[in-house]
């Protein structure tokens, strides 16, 4: 099983650029809408468990906020590589550069164009940690966050934001020959403010099998992994 | 005059005899910046000389000396029935950019508005934002109808087809009208030497910078220039690649983005 975890993919932009690759056989919206905030590790956290974690998951802290195997849907699979998943095996030191580079560009000390090399540096390593991954276990969850990091700083910019889709899109193309159920979903959608990017209320998933979902609870697809 | 300009002035002449004609009670923003004093001139031009509804200018108690110079300069020559809309209780309480930008900005200036609006009642504001300042205003319409909130659907607007300007049948709680929406920078500049308005010698470079948007003193800042004529400026706006408001750190998307990634936890 491939589970593409697209941080912030977002349905308006995917019929936009036309990405039939992460549309797959079917797709179609999540309503997250059960959660006072769509926090993204929140979001995840209750996609791998099926319980809404919100209050468990302090705001504080939730980035350090890392869930045992047993809680997760994971432990059905043996063995199981999770790449970069928020609340389970997000690489804090990675993505320490681009918080810092966030802070740096809001206090006027810093550019866009810094914080977007570093992300896409980071995509590209989970990118080929991904792909080497796939077909040495039984589940590979491969998470990237290009959408969200950058879509929070340049959604209103469509070159920027084409760019990245495309870039999904051939991830999902790459592994669209392989046998096995793969599964795009994403935690939030987003929408525009101005030149900048927020989380909007409802995420994505695709499957390139039919499942006959109809606007799923992100998680819903804990007892869909169960049966696999 | 230049055939560009009249046909300008025309077009936003006509738009204020129209929103003084539909609504009962209105008034015309001034921040005293180049805009804004364009509008209130293109009122007095309007209505032969004399502005016949109040003039609002929103103190947050942070403006530059010379904006208060100018502003009591012009109220005196212009002879204008001024209002001054500040949240008192705020500045009481201590409140600045300090204590982040967004915040400030919504007790100052939002707030104080909508005090000022819900005390005076006014049903329709003048308003000189321009489509080419941001992104987000190019979306305006030259009617905007605003709720309580002061909340904008820009996905909900009235159409405004062969000029015509028409007051939606929805309730609202005030319009705005923006006069010069289909106005650049350049053609405000243009606009101010042709008929000689005063203007904030803030504009003009010294020392190697200008301010080439006003705001408050924490958050404006001077952009490095060498444009110290109108001519000059003109010239430096045909070539340059800055943004308008590049000087004005308290941009508000990017206040509210700042503010919201913390409350997502990213900051």
């Amino acid at each position: 099983m491939i589970i593409l975890a697209l941080d912030a993919l977002d349905l308006n932009l995917i019929q936009k650029y036309d990405c039939r690759n992460l549309k797959q056989t079917e797709y179609g919206q999540t309503d997250i809408s059960e959660f006072s905030e769509p926090r993204t590790v929140v979001l995840w956290a209750s996609f791998l468990t099926g319980k809404n974690m919100e209050a468990k998951i302090p705001l504080k802290t939730q980035w350090k906020f890392k869930l045992d195997p047993e809680e997760t849907f994971l432990k059905f699979f043996k063995p199981f590589k999770a790449i970069d998943v928020p609340s389970f095996s997000f690489k804090q030191e990675s993505h320490a550069e681009e918080r810092k580079l966030l802070k740096k560009y809001f206090n006027n000390k810093g550019t866009i164009e810094e914080y977007d090399a570093a992300v896409w540096k980071y995509h590209e390593e989970n990118k080929k940690e991904f792909f080497n991954s796939i077909g040495k276990f039984d589940l590979v969850m491969g998470y990237f966050n290009l959408a969200d990091a950058i879509g929070h700083l340049s959604f209103g910019i469509s070159e920027k934001m084409r760019a990245i889709y495309a870039d999904l899109e051939k991830i999902a193309k790459e592994v669209k020959g392989s046998d096995d159920f793969i599964l795009v979903i994403s935690d939030h959608g987003m929408k525009a403010i101005g030149r900048y990017g927020d989380h909007t209320r409802n995420g994505f998933y695709s499957a390139n099998r039919k499942l006959g979902l109809k606007i799923p609870k992100i998680t819903d697809f804990y007892n869909l992994m169960r049966q696999r | 005059m230049d055939n560009y300009l009249v046909d300008l002035e025309k077009k936003s002449i006509s738009m204020l005899r129209e929103a003084k004609a539909q609504f009962k009670k209105l008034a015309v923003l001034w921040s005293t910046g180049k805009d804004s004093t364009t509008s209130l001139w293109l009122c007095k031009k309007a209505f032969y000389g004399k502005i016949p509804f109040p003039v609002i200018h929103i103190d947050t108690g942070y403006k530059f000396p010379q904006i208060y110079e100018f502003r009591d300069k012009i109220v005196k020559e212009w002879d204008l029935d001024l209002i001054i809309a500040q949240n008192k209780e705020a500045l009481k309480k201590g409140m600045s950019p300090k204590k982040g930008r967004l915040e400030c900005c919504t007790l100052l200036k939002t707030e104080a508005l909508k005090d000022l609006l819900r005390k005076e009642k006014f049903d329709a504001l003048i308003l000189s934002i321009r489509r080419d300042e941001h992104g987000i205003r190019a979306k305006e319409r030259y009617y905007s109808p605003r709720d309580e909130e002061f909340k904008w659907d820009y996905t909900d607007q009235p159409a405004e087809l062969w000029d015509l300007y028409v007051k939606p049948s929805e309730d609202f709680s005030h319009m705005r009208v923006h006069p010069i929406l289909h106005w650049t920078e350049v053609d405000v500049w243009q606009y101010v030497k042709q008929e000689k308005l005063p203007i904030n010698p803030m504009y003009f470079a010294k020392n190697g910078k200008r301010y080439r948007s006003l705001g408050c003193m924490p958050c404006t800042v001077p952009v490095p220039s060498k444009a110290s004529t109108i001519d000059e400026i003109v010239q430096e706006l045909e070539t340059t690649t800055t943004p308008e408001r590049a000087g004005r750190s308290q941009d508000k998307e990017k206040a509210y983005m700042m503010q919201k990634l913390r409350a997502l936890g990213y900051m």
